[in-house]
């Protein structure tokens, strides 16, 4: 299933104008993704051609290319999956029984563990929504100091899909494993500068409600700077190190996605902005400091998994810009609104409830909170990109090979620890 | 925060004069036509979650044990016309009835049903496929509700 799209040089910058694209919704959306057919998830196997020798394989629990405790049952005709039936749970903790019962400063060290490939976002979600229940104003410099630090994440965590998205791909790029131990030594310069901050390489509890836990200490945006100027050089190598015929053949064409579909579904970030849909949270809802700052969103027409490499590279790139230009405004002042109170746990919002979302590296991560008044929340639903880019496979697997089905888990990069909970 | 004017005229077609910012509460019989609406005239084609909450028997209010099912969905931008917007509108269901799916209309709804049908126990009627999506098959009871201890012991999970 290739699509006759072709692609710019990686290095442009900006996107092609001569796709072809239709109006739905008001909408434009690129005219060959609505012409993809959408399998039927439900398919009854049972009224399957009976002469077809049918097999079930179990990819998963497992499986490494799974990233985490997956199980797809695939129903194979040949080589050809024909339907895909996710069975989730493995890593099923209950946070948000969990956040039932603890109180809502207690709640920012469980749901670090959610996305653990990016805990920054986990805990700005979550303590935003905490704030907006108790209408608390951030000051500025903690606005700033989330705002970096959410996007030198952003970095990491897309540092690390590339390297384990070339394990996946396997033999074209230098028997898979080069690149991997290349991006986590990029990845290992982001975590030094959190451990820098807030004294721990991941999990950092920093965040609390109101404000920041860890200021910046003194040399720290000079370290910053050269960090992101090492890896911007970096990147330009990985660039390099993934052109090549092997990478594309695996990758082009290879499960394309349908933008409405995938709207219908709740799929957002890169792999939306894959198929066509310039969306992007931190424009266009703007939170945090991200008003202060231009930011443009990096968007491919094309759908399939090369053009979500494209725009995770593209996004690492506008994420070191937007991590370096807010650097430079860090205003001065207090980092946290809260004044000193009786115990640190005694914060109690009025009742009522409250939904916010930011812009996680895998899409609109969104906390709702309702309140009853007391110390605890009364329902704490956290809202994962990961489990809805998850529902995308019944959809992509049928029609397509195993070792496609592969590169299309690796491509749509959701982390099981956040799509359990 | 108030809604734009096209959804407050949609509400209104559907007799919902009520828009706090949590949203509308809507007539279980009239959801799906609403939601259709939603989406194909309104277009409100990003589904963002369904949420069930489980309010158990008040005696101060005498409310029955009854669960409320909140949906949100959004609109993306679209460039000098409109920003984007999330819309959420509400449902209560009492404990035992069935609430109708809104798979038919957003694909999304699918899974997030089946979450909660399995961690609050809330039926959804004509969900084609209503399984337990994150604990195992045959476990007992549902976890969010709230007479569900957290320290409950199952064999031969503990």
């Amino acid at each position: 299933m290739t699509v006759g799209t072709t692609y710019e040089t990686p290095r442009a910058g900006e996107r092609k104008g001569e796709v072809r694209t239709v109006n739905v919704g008001g909408m434009r959306v690129p005219y060959h993704l609505t012409l993809l057919e959408r399998p039927d998830p439900y398919l009854d196997i049972d009224s399957y051609d009976p002469e077809a020798d049918l097999m079930a394989l179990n990819m998963g629990p497992q499986h490494p290319s799974t990233h985490g405790v997956l199980r797809v049952k695939l129903y194979l005709d040949g080589e050809t999956c024909i339907k895909a039936v996710p069975y989730l749970g493995y890593l099923h903790r209950g946070v948000e029984k969990l956040c039932e019962k603890l109180t809502y400063v207690q709640i920012t060290p469980i749901v670090d563990k959610n996305d653990y490939v990016s805990p920054m976002m986990n805990e700005l979600a979550i303590n935003m929504a905490f704030e907006a229940l108790l209408k608390v104003e951030v000051p500025p410099r903690a606005l700033f100091i989330r705002t970096v630090c959410a996007e030198i994440q952003r970095v990491a965590s897309h540092l690390l899909w590339l390297g384990t998205f070339g394990l996946d791909v396997g033999g074209g790029i230098g028997g898979g494993a080069t690149l991997f131990m290349h991006t986590f030594r990029e990845r290992e310069m982001c975590l030094d500068l959190f451990e820098n901050l807030t004294g721990c390489r991941f999990h950092y509890n920093t965040h609390q409600v109101g404000g920041n836990r860890h200021d910046i200490p003194e040399g720290w945006d000079q370290k910053v700077k050269r960090a992101l100027g090492h890896i911007a050089s970096r990147v330009d190598e990985y660039e390099a190190f993934v052109e090549n015929p092997i990478f594309k053949a695996r990758t082009i064409g290879v499960g394309v996605i349908d933008p409405i579909l995938a709207m219908e579904l709740g799929v957002c970030g890169p792999i939306l902005r894959a198929s066509g849909i310039d969306f992007d949270l931190r424009r266009d809802a703007p939170y945090a400091a991200y008003d202060k700052v231009e930011i443009n969103v990096p968007v491919e027409t094309a759908g399939d998994a090369y053009a979500r490499y494209l725009v995770r590279v593209r996004e690492m790139r506008e994420s070191i810009r937007i991590a370096l230009t807010l650097l430079d405004g860090v205003p001065e002042g207090p980092i946290s609104a809260l004044k000193p109170v009786k115990g640190p746990t005694n914060v109690k919002p009025k009742p009522g409830e409250a939904y916010v979302s930011i812009e996680s590296p895998r899409g609109e991560l969104g906390t709702y909170v309702i309140s009853d008044g007391s110390p605890n929340p009364y329902r704490c639903k956290l809202r994962p990109p990961s489990l809805h880019a998850a529902a995308l496979l019944p959809y992509l697997a049928p029609g397509s090979m195993v070792s496609d089905i592969v590169a299309t888990l690796g491509s749509l990069d959701f982390i099981l620890g956040e799509v359990d909970r | 925060m108030a809604f734009s004017e096209d959804i407050v005229r949609l509400c209104e077609r559907f007799g919902l004069t009520e828009l706090p910012d949590e949203g509308p509460v809507v007539e279980r019989k009239d959801v799906v036509a609403f939601a259709h609406a939603l989406k194909d005239e309104l277009g409100f084609f990003f589904f963002v979650y369904c949420v069930a909450t489980h309010y158990p028997a008040d005696e101060k209010t005498e409310q029955p044990d009854r669960t409320l099912v909140t949906y949100r969905v959004r609109r993306l931008p679209i460039p000098g016309v409109r920003p984007t917007e999330t819309f959420p509108f509400r449902l209560w269901v009492p404990t035992g009835d069935t609430t109708p799916s809104l798979t038919s209309v957003w694909a999304g709804a699918d899974w997030q049903e089946r979450e909660q049908f399995d961690l609050v126990g809330t039926v959804f009627e004509g969900h084609p496929d209503l399984r337990r999506l994150m604990m195992p098959e045959d476990w007992p009871g549902h976890p969010l509700r709230r007479e569900y201890a957290i320290e409950t012991q199952h064999f031969p999970w503990r």
